[in-house]
């Protein structure tokens, strides 16, 4: 017997049509709510990548920004306006991005933005300007955002690549002076980012770079490039522009040769479940982290205690991120409203810049200013598979404004 | 209901819209076209933009793969080719951004040219892995040439300029990059009437029986290879103007795959089919959106729950038309074209 209901061409277009009607109905019910909230509201649009490459960040950053949020909201909202937050998916595409921050911007009146990439905060700059309604932070800490002329309305919530680099050479200097460090960094936009001023301040601080090493994105062949580290016997080989591949493999191959070199990360490879996936190979690799992690306890920490109450699991670093720029971004609206000036991007920048040894409630282990677009202060952390946590390896390094 | 079309002279036989009804539908849709900037808001304009750049795209693909049936995944880097030299000429001569386009669209040309000479050797498989070479070394370029592209960094660009007016956002755009696109559309409609879009046609039927009837099959595969990388190098042109900011990651691999699957979902070998799987392509994952969104009152956090669902949505919506509709969203116009010609007499 033939199936009565099995689905044929023109029910699968028939079913597509409505879909495509169904949104354009939806696609209306925004407009409406966006003119009830436009008055009070205070609105926190985000192009998050919830799929895609960058997934395993957006997840974390997406649950970071609501759960501040909804902190914020419970305390009766900033000078009592509530806080609205506005997502769109992006994949991880610069096109997405830009049409999610079109299409959230025409719908509601938008005081801040996170953004995803740092090609969507480069491409959208000129708007960001232009609208002068808002300002921006987002997953990227790409140097040439820490800009304040070039990008007068964005911030980055931590130090950028390049005080990233500068906050792990200043450790090796001080631990070991006149050590050989090489650097391995992915053939990208983001793993070329800080590797000549990289290289500059650490002749600045008296360190021998001996190599440096390209490789592509994830990739899984690395002995050719671990047999060019063996040769050049760094004490430190530092990774940058990786997630996770290939530095399990380069630090595995490496540890096989009989390197004693230490390795060390910068921020999207210091997850702390990322850098447990490494295994026996990852123990005692090391990295700066702008952020305390999820389980730390040291120190007065009510905020991450809070976390910890509203989650009870984990929370990645991208979680962290996530709630601190949205921490900041609230506080700098809340200088402006208590200012009684208009919520316009250069007042909120200025209200965020005005941010001097500001308290993060133990997100970060030290008070923290804004002077700039950046945040230059991080910690050494350091794998320890036993108890298969990141544990501090320093105190809180902070670096001057030029990252020196 | 429509029951015949009496043509009295060959020229309206050749017409490339052959009865009245659908010169006036042509007429309304461009009406539509020129009236959408007026009625719709910045979100629809930058889609409106983003549609019309990939139907250049696709289309120029359509005359290669669709028309000439020679496969290439090198779309995108020719778009690049494209978008560098329109960067390059804006940034440090500041020329006229309708000649920045033209220059634009030559050199991707000349690219394609040359990534196609192996064409006359390799087809298929083989010539679609051909051109993905092609496209790494071309990505190569893009990352390693810092004096012309910039690096790995890329370049900013001004926006172009109208007698002295920026064109800087979608809204101003439009007017620069719609017209663009449906001169091309036009062109690429008109090619097909003639005798060289015929040899190319032939040349996908039957390489070796167009040879013998005397089509030259290098200087055949080579200008459609050069028209292909002419209409994606303007593409590339007009994204650049559009973004603003190019960097070697601009133009993915994933980009070229997302045209090819653009031509296949709309129907190779037909103008209409590169128009529809374009805009299929990059509307259906805004209206997947739009549900999602559309939710949100009922189901909390919706976007975040649903966004991989619809991922897959798109996924099986692409297979679904594959398998219930192979020779593409075109056809699919066709059939109701027909129907309506006999509507209300026959259902």
């Amino acid at each position: 017997m033939r199936m009565k209901y099995m689905i044929d061409r023109r029910a699968f277009m028939g079913l597509t049509a409505a879909a495509g009607m169904a949104a354009g109905v939806l696609a209306m019910a925004p407009t409406a709510r966006a003119a009830e909230d436009a008055t009070t509201d205070i609105v926190l649009g985000g192009s998050i990548p919830l799929t895609g490459v960058f997934a395993f960040a957006g997840e974390g950053i997406h649950a970071g920004i609501q759960d501040y949020v909804q902190i914020v909201n419970d305390a009766g909202g900033i000078e009592g306006r509530m806080l609205k937050y506005v997502p769109e998916d992006t994949a991880y595409k610069v096109d997405a991005s830009v049409a999610a921050f079109n299409k959230i911007t025409s719908q509601y009146h938008t005081n801040l933005y996170y953004g995803d990439s740092t090609a969507f905060s480069k491409t959208i700059n000129p708007e960001l300007e232009r609208a002068g309604t808002m300002i921006m932070a987002g997953a990227s800490f790409a140097s040439e955002l820490n800009d304040p002329e070039k990008y007068p309305l964005q911030f980055i919530p931590g130090p950028d690549y390049t005080e990233m680099i500068g906050i792990l050479l200043k450790y090796i200097a001080k631990e070991k002076p006149g050590a050989k460090v090489a650097f391995v960094h992915s053939d990208t936009e983001f793993g070329r980012d800080p590797i000549a001023k990289g290289t500059e301040q650490a002749s600045a601080l008296g360190l021998d770079v001996v190599e440096t090493i390209v490789t592509p994105p994830g990739s899984v062949d690395v002995s050719t490039e671990v047999l060019k580290l063996r040769r050049a016997r760094p004490d430190y080989t530092i990774f940058h522009g990786y997630v996770l591949a290939p530095i399990p493999e380069f630090i595995t191959q490496a540890k096989q040769m009989g390197m004693e070199s230490k390795f060390m990360g910068t921020f999207w490879s210091m997850d702390n479940s990322m850098v447990m996936k490494m295994g026996e190979a990852g123990d005692g690799f090391m990295g700066v982290m702008p952020y305390n992690y999820y389980y730390d306890t040291s120190g007065d920490a009510p905020m991450l205690a809070k976390i910890r109450e509203i989650r009870p699991e984990y929370q990645s670093t991208a979680y962290m991120q996530g709630f601190l720029t949205t921490m900041l971004m609230t506080e700098a609206i809340k200088r402006t409203l208590q200012d009684g000036k208009e919520l316009t991007g250069a007042n909120m920048k200025a209200a965020l810049n005005s941010i001097r040894d500001f308290d993060t409630g133990g997100i970060i282990g030290v008070p923290i200013s804004i002077p700039g677009n950046s945040i230059p202060v991080g910690r050494i952390y350091k794998a320890d598979m036993a108890e298969k946590k990141m544990i501090p390896a320093s105190d809180w390094i902070s670096l001057g404004k030029t990252g020196e | 209901m429509r029951i015949g079309t009496a043509k009295t002279s060959y020229l309206a036989d050749e017409a490339l819209f052959d009865t009245a009804v659908q010169r006036r539908w042509m007429v309304a849709l461009l009406a539509a076209l020129v009236l959408f900037p007026l009625f719709a808001g910045p979100y629809w304009l930058y889609l409106g933009c983003l549609v019309a750049i990939n139907v250049a795209s696709a289309t120029g693909l359509n005359i290669l793969t669709g028309f000439t049936g020679l496969v290439s995944l090198g779309q995108a880097a020719f778009m690049g080719v494209g978008a560098y030299t329109v960067a390059w000429l804006e940034i440090n001569l500041g020329t006229p951004f309708l000649l920045n386009l033209i220059i634009g669209g030559c050199s991707a040309s000349l690219i394609g040219m040359v990534v196609g000479a192996p064409s006359l050797r390799v087809k298929g498989l083989y010539l679609a892995i051909a051109t993905i070479a092609a496209s790494v070394i071309l990505h190569f370029l893009f990352a390693n040439w810092t004096a012309v592209t910039g690096g790995a960094s890329g370049l900013t660009m001004p926006p172009a300029t109208f007698f002295g007016t920026p064109l800087d956002q979608p809204g101003k755009l439009y007017w620069v990059i719609m017209p663009i696109t449906v001169l091309m559309v036009l062109g690429a409609a008109n090619l097909f009437r003639t005798r060289v879009g015929r040899a190319f046609i032939a040349v996908r039927d039957r390489d070796i029986s167009a040879e013998v009837l005397g089509i030259p099959l290098l200087r055949t595969k080579l200008t459609s290879f050069a028209l292909s990388s002419f209409y994606a190098g303007v593409a590339g042109g007009m994204w650049a103007y559009f973004f603003r900011v190019i960097t070697p990651e601009s133009f993915p691999l994933v980009m070229s795959i997302f045209f090819l699957a653009a031509i296949i979902v709309g129907g190779m070998g037909t103008i209409l089919g590169g128009i529809l799987g374009a805009t299929f392509m990059t509307m259906v994952p805004e209206a997947l959106k739009l549900i999602v969104g559309g939710l949100s009152p009922w189901l909390p956090d919706a976007v975040a729950l649903l966004s991989p669902v619809r991922t897959i949505v798109f996924g099986a919506l692409i297979v679904g038309f594959l398998i219930f509709e192979p020779r593409g969203l075109a056809e699919a116009w066709r059939r109701l074209r027909r129907f309506f010609h006999l509507w209300p007499f026959k259902t």
